[in-house]
């Protein structure tokens, strides 16, 4: 990438020495400095892209102050990145205030002593990538500043692929095809060094966000959660997993008829208790009992220790299923693998066979249990036989993005070619400002 | 066969005027012979309805699409809600002193910005929808979005969305042929043959491309097609999305709404799927809507 450096120096500037890489995730926002030639995964700090408030204490909570709520009960949320694109400023503002100035901050930051890697969703809509520039240079003013589309920083993140050989700093993998399970939805983006085939990129509209509703509205048929969005996503963190074999375990968790009762298994069904956040801060699982009904634990009467209990039987599997069939809920869209090998259809055959044995997983929701396996298993079973399936999940996913783009920063003559400089934005103006971030011009 | 005292007009035809609605709920409805109840007095053309929908043919061709189409906003809205961001009915507003940060010394609200252009970002009130409307609308509009300026104005024969960048890459030799999804709002999907295509094409490297002497793959795309195809520009976010599964695809699978096992039988008063005597007692106790009657 680093093609025309005699270019970057004729432009008689140079950028700020340290780089933030903000990957604005929409549940929760990826940050940190990038440290030089090998950045460590500890200087990334996650932090919740929200702006929560109790209905119990009545106190709003602003990005990582959630992390010290004593009480995630009723909790309810406002994002200001709506499907992954930040649209809504004021919120978003609040959050990157609390982060990266003020007292409390956990990623102090001087902007004006700073280049900032920003991330966005893939396919976003002009005027917000206006909006965005305008705010992180008129508002924030940042030294210099580079937005990409989130899956492509991932190029640059170490291969996951056992014997892959470690590229230096800045050098992208030649060909990945990215498969990026976010929060809001899933994004298919084939990477050839760095770049994106833009047409093959897909997008399913499942995320980590519709699971979670997903679930909540079934366990809301027998106990009502409907307003416990925090505790839902942990008990999907906690029980859910991707079933390799969906039919059977559908069969195992069932109770049977009125006439012929069946035992369920109990590797499936398993019972959840819910925080009460007094003794227990986290939900935990355990084996399902049968005969105490959900109103004598409630009550104490089945133990001695009120507590709310909750038994998860199909919903374990049924509810991350809807990645793989989406219209499980009527959703008139093909599953990840379909999407898979409607992105396939747009890149040259040639490259097919490269882009299957090169699959990398990333994104909060490829965490389920099974996910890859499911993933590989199914292409497989659609692709001929010759051609090789390799996925691999990046080591972590959720903030592979943000090492990618630390690794990215990590070599300055690169980064150096990629940035807008203030100065540039102010004399420029943002329509160059975009086209630059897209590629189409050069200095 | 015949129901007694039925209304015994010679032949009744609904003429197709030119504002014909179908109004859920009322349509005529041809009663099925053989199926009249017992008492004539009730019969008014409308009381086996219910048996008359769960026959095949039982209703007209208006009456299921009216269904359908009430049956499709649920699930669409449900959808909807299921990809929502925010808490429901809930107005957070961010906390004055907390919004810290130097602009906020005079105890001034967090929205106030810096200059015109984040003053009217951080004020605005759009959501995505407005974002994607606005962005639609200038592309039917102009014929490209914001930042491919240095794409040729689009012929005029391009009522598609396709940027133009798709379409030149389609007549590239090493590029496969199938039709890209048509992302357009276009209902049916392209029948797409890549499942098939695939196999047969590996097929035919394998065995029978061996005798011939063809190369056995197809070759590379060399660098300029490579770089063409690097250079088009992103899809908009309607074009990204998946395409709906192939007419061939298995039908949707349906599950029990009480337990969610499988759903093995309908209810007959709202169409939900139940999966046994037990789901279906708990359903008619608490979750009938008996909406699709």
């Amino acid at each position: 990438m680093a093609r025309k450096p005699a270019l970057a120096n004729s432009h008689n500037e140079t950028i700020a020495h340290q780089t933030l890489i903000l990957d604005n995730g929409a549940c929760t926002l990826k940050t940190g400095f990038a440290s030089g030639d090998e950045p460590n995964p500890s200087n990334c700090h996650i932090i919740p892209n929200c702006i929560a408030r109790s209905q119990r204490d009545k106190r709003t909570y602003i990005g990582a102050e959630l992390y010290d709520c004593a009480d995630y009960g009723e909790l309810a949320f406002r994002r200001p990145v709506e499907k992954g694109y930040v649209v809504n400023w004021e919120g978003e503002k609040a959050v990157w205030e609390k982060t990266f100035m003020g007292k409390t901050a956990r990623v102090k930051c001087d902007a004006h002593e700073t280049n900032l890697i920003l991330t966005e969703a893939p396919h976003a809509p002009a005027a917000l990538q206006r909006n965005a520039d305008e705010m992180v240079f008129e508002e924030f003013e940042f030294a210099s500043y580079f937005r990409s589309a989130a899956p492509n920083l991932n190029a640059y993140a170490p291969s996951p692929f056992p014997g892959a050989t470690a590229l230096p700093c800045g050098m992208a993998l030649e060909t990945i095809l990215l498969v990026d399970a976010g929060h809001t939805a899933t994004t298919i983006t084939p990477l050839y060094h760095g770049r994106p085939i833009q047409q093959a990129c897909r997008r399913l509209d499942i995320g980590g966000k519709t699971l979670s509703n997903q679930l909540k509205e079934l366990i809301s048929r027998t106990f009502d959660v409907h307003r416990e969005d925090w505790i839902v996503s942990e008990i999907k963190e906690d029980v859910c997993y991707v079933s390799s074999s969906f039919n059977s375990d559908m069969e195992r968790a069932w109770k049977g008829g009125l006439k012929d009762p069946r035992e369920v298994d109990s590797t499936v069904v398993v019972d959840y208790v819910l925080p009460d956040y007094e003794e227990i801060k986290r939900g935990y699982t355990r084996p399902h009992e049968t005969n105490v009904s959900i109103r004598n634990r409630a009550l104490g009467m089945s133990n001695g220790r009120k507590e709310h209990v909750v038994t998860i039987g199909n919903e374990r599997f049924a509810v991350p299923e809807l990645l793989f069939t989406p219209t499980d809920i009527g959703m008139q869209q093909e599953g990840l693998c379909g999407t898979i090998l409607q992105s396939l259809e747009s890149v040259p055959k040639s490259l097919w066979h490269v882009f299957l044995a090169n699959i990398v997983v990333v994104g909060g929701t490829s965490k389920l249990p099974g996910f890859v396996d499911r993933l590989e298993a199914e292409l497989r079973s659609r692709v001929d036989e010759t051609a090789l399936v390799r996925v691999a999940c990046a080591e972590d996913p959720i903030k592979n993005t943000w090492l990618g783009g630390a690794r990215l920063a990590g070599n300055p003559d690169v980064l150096r070619e990629l940035v807008v400089t203030r100065a540039e934005y102010l004399e420029h103006g943002d329509l160059w400002t975009r086209r630059k971030f897209a590629g189409k011009t050069t200095r | 066969m015949a129901g007694p005292l039925r209304f015994r007009t010679p032949h009744i035809e609904e003429l197709h005027t030119a504002h014909s609605r179908h109004a859920p709920g009322f349509a005529w409805v041809a009663v099925p012979g053989g199926t009249a109840p017992a008492d004539p007095s009730k019969n008014w053309g409308t009381t086996n309805r219910k048996r008359a929908g769960n026959k095949i043919g039982g209703q007209t061709e208006q009456q299921r699409e009216a269904i359908t189409a009430r049956q499709q906003r649920e699930v669409d809205r449900r959808i909807r809600e299921l990809n929502s961001d925010n808490s429901k009915d809930v107005q957070i507003p961010i906390p004055k002193k907390e919004a810290g940060g130097p602009s906020t010394a005079g105890g001034a609200p967090a929205r106030i910005g810096k200059t015109t252009n984040t003053k009217k970002i951080l004020a605005s009130g759009k959501t995505f929808a407005h974002y994607l409307d606005d962005e639609e609308a200038e592309i039917a509009r102009t014929g490209r979005r914001d930042g491919d300026l240095d794409v040729a104005a689009p012929a005029q024969q391009r009522p598609s969305k396709t940027p133009i960048a798709r379409r030149k890459i389609r007549e590239g030799s090493s590029i496969s042929n199938s039709p890209a999804p048509s992302i357009s709002m276009a209902p049916p999907p392209a029948p797409r043959a890549l499942h098939t295509s695939l196999s047969t094409e590996a097929m035919d490297i394998d065995i029978e491309e061996a005798d011939d002497e063809d190369d056995p793959l197809p070759p590379l795309p060399t660098a300029a097609e490579m770089e063409a195809l690097l250079d088009a520009p992103p899809l908009t976010y309607n074009q990204a999305r998946s395409a709906p599964p192939p007419p061939g695809a298995p039908p949707p699978r349906k599950f029990c709404e009480t337990c969610g096992y499988w759903g093995r039988v309908k209810c007959s008063r709202c169409g939900v799927m139940v999966c046994s005597v037990e789901c279906k007692d708990t359903h008619d106790q608490f979750k009938c809507l008996k909406i699709y009657a």
